[in-house]
């Protein structure tokens, strides 16, 4: 008798700790969803949509209760206070046909090198543009050789180079799209993401 | 004569595939965290560079924070083992492919490029589940 308990008590507990999912809105407020693809090793095929749920895994018909008044858990909430800053993007603007910033652009570098000093573990992607006045071969050369320009100046203000990385991507992403052979300041740009 | 600069090409080459290979960062750490690679066993320093196939351990007082190259965040409460099973990212098209292993312990994952990229392109797996992540946030808790 008295093992036959422990072995119901071991299952209701086993059952109770079984893997769970909470459901949460991103930083923005916009609500996406979870498939179960697979439960119990079995194909499934249901989506969790519902924003500030709990769910019970392992189920081909997952049930999302709501959060409910108590909300998260401790241990929840201590687990997304730890999630990483989402990564900021800057764009930095250059004179036509040179590696030379624009004066707007210039001043945004002081909030550039804050922002990489203010993270832990950063890690920083340079990429390279260019409008469409001249060759494309060119163009190339010229976006390598802007996302260089803004890698020297991390550089100097004391960042290792090893938590950088560089591309150019020359006339190929517009940020206004345009005829060739068209000068155009927006399309002249540096984006540095910083993570 | 010839054979010295071919070696030095060599190593050069080898130690420039891990970089090439970059898939993540640590951001933080606290008490017993580490990076299984292989049969080693890496701390999980902030700044150390991820690479596929990597463990992500937690002990009971351990903690880790982690970005990707395609935006996904990554925080990993105590005792924790998650791994990275497959991760491809073409940062030109902005496509990928990312699976996820939740052995045991609590993941918290705000998804990136690679989740939005293609439907279920992001996979989370449990023990007793598998999870297509389209564009949100989320925990996954898997008990011991």
């Amino acid at each position: 008798m008295i093992r036959a308990r422990v072995a119901a008590a071991c299952f209701l507990l086993c059952g109770c700790a079984t893997s769970s999912l909470v459901l949460l809105p991103d930083d923005e407020g916009h609500q996406g969803s979870v498939a179960v693809l697979e439960a119990g090793g079995r194909p499934a095929e249901a989506v969790i949509a519902d924003g500030n749920s709990r769910t019970r895994l392992g189920d081909a018909t997952p049930a999302p209760r709501p959060l409910g008044p108590n909300g998260l858990k401790k241990q929840e909430a201590a687990l997304l206070s730890g999630l990483p800053p989402p990564p900021r993007s800057f764009i930095l603007y250059f004179e036509q046909g040179t590696t030379t910033l624009t004066q707007q652009s210039s001043a945004v570098l002081p909030a550039l090198r804050a922002e990489i000093a203010r993270r832990s573990g950063p890690a920083i992607e340079v990429l390279g543009h260019t409008d469409t006045v001249g060759g494309a071969d060119d163009n190339d050369r010229l976006s390598v050789q802007r996302a260089e320009e803004v890698l020297g100046w991390l550089a100097s203000q004391g960042f290792d180079r090893s938590m950088m990385s560089a591309a150019g991507r020359g006339e190929r992403e517009l940020m206004q799209p345009t005829m060739d052979n068209v000068d155009n300041p927006a399309n002249r740009r540096v984006e540095v993401i910083v993570r | 004569m010839l054979r010295v600069p071919f070696a030095i090409g060599l190593i050069a080459l080898l130690t420039a595939s891990p970089v090439a290979a970059e898939i993540a960062r640590i951001k933080q750490s606290s008490g017993a965290a580490s990076i299984e690679r292989g049969a080693g066993r890496l701390r999980a320093a902030p700044g150390l560079v991820l690479l596929p196939g990597d463990r992500l351990v937690t002990g009971k007082d351990g903690r880790m924070s982690l970005t990707f190259i395609d935006n996904t965040r990554f925080a990993i409460g105590p005792n924790s083992r998650v791994s990275v099973s497959e991760f491809q990212y073409d940062r030109t098209r902005q496509k990928g492919s990312f699976l996820t292993r939740v052995d045991r312990g609590s993941l918290a994952i705000v998804s990136g490029k690679i989740a939005k990229s293609d439907r279920d392109a992001m996979k989370v797996r449990t023990p007793n589940s598998l999870l297509g992540v389209r564009g949100t946030k989320f925990i996954v808790e898997v008990p011991k």
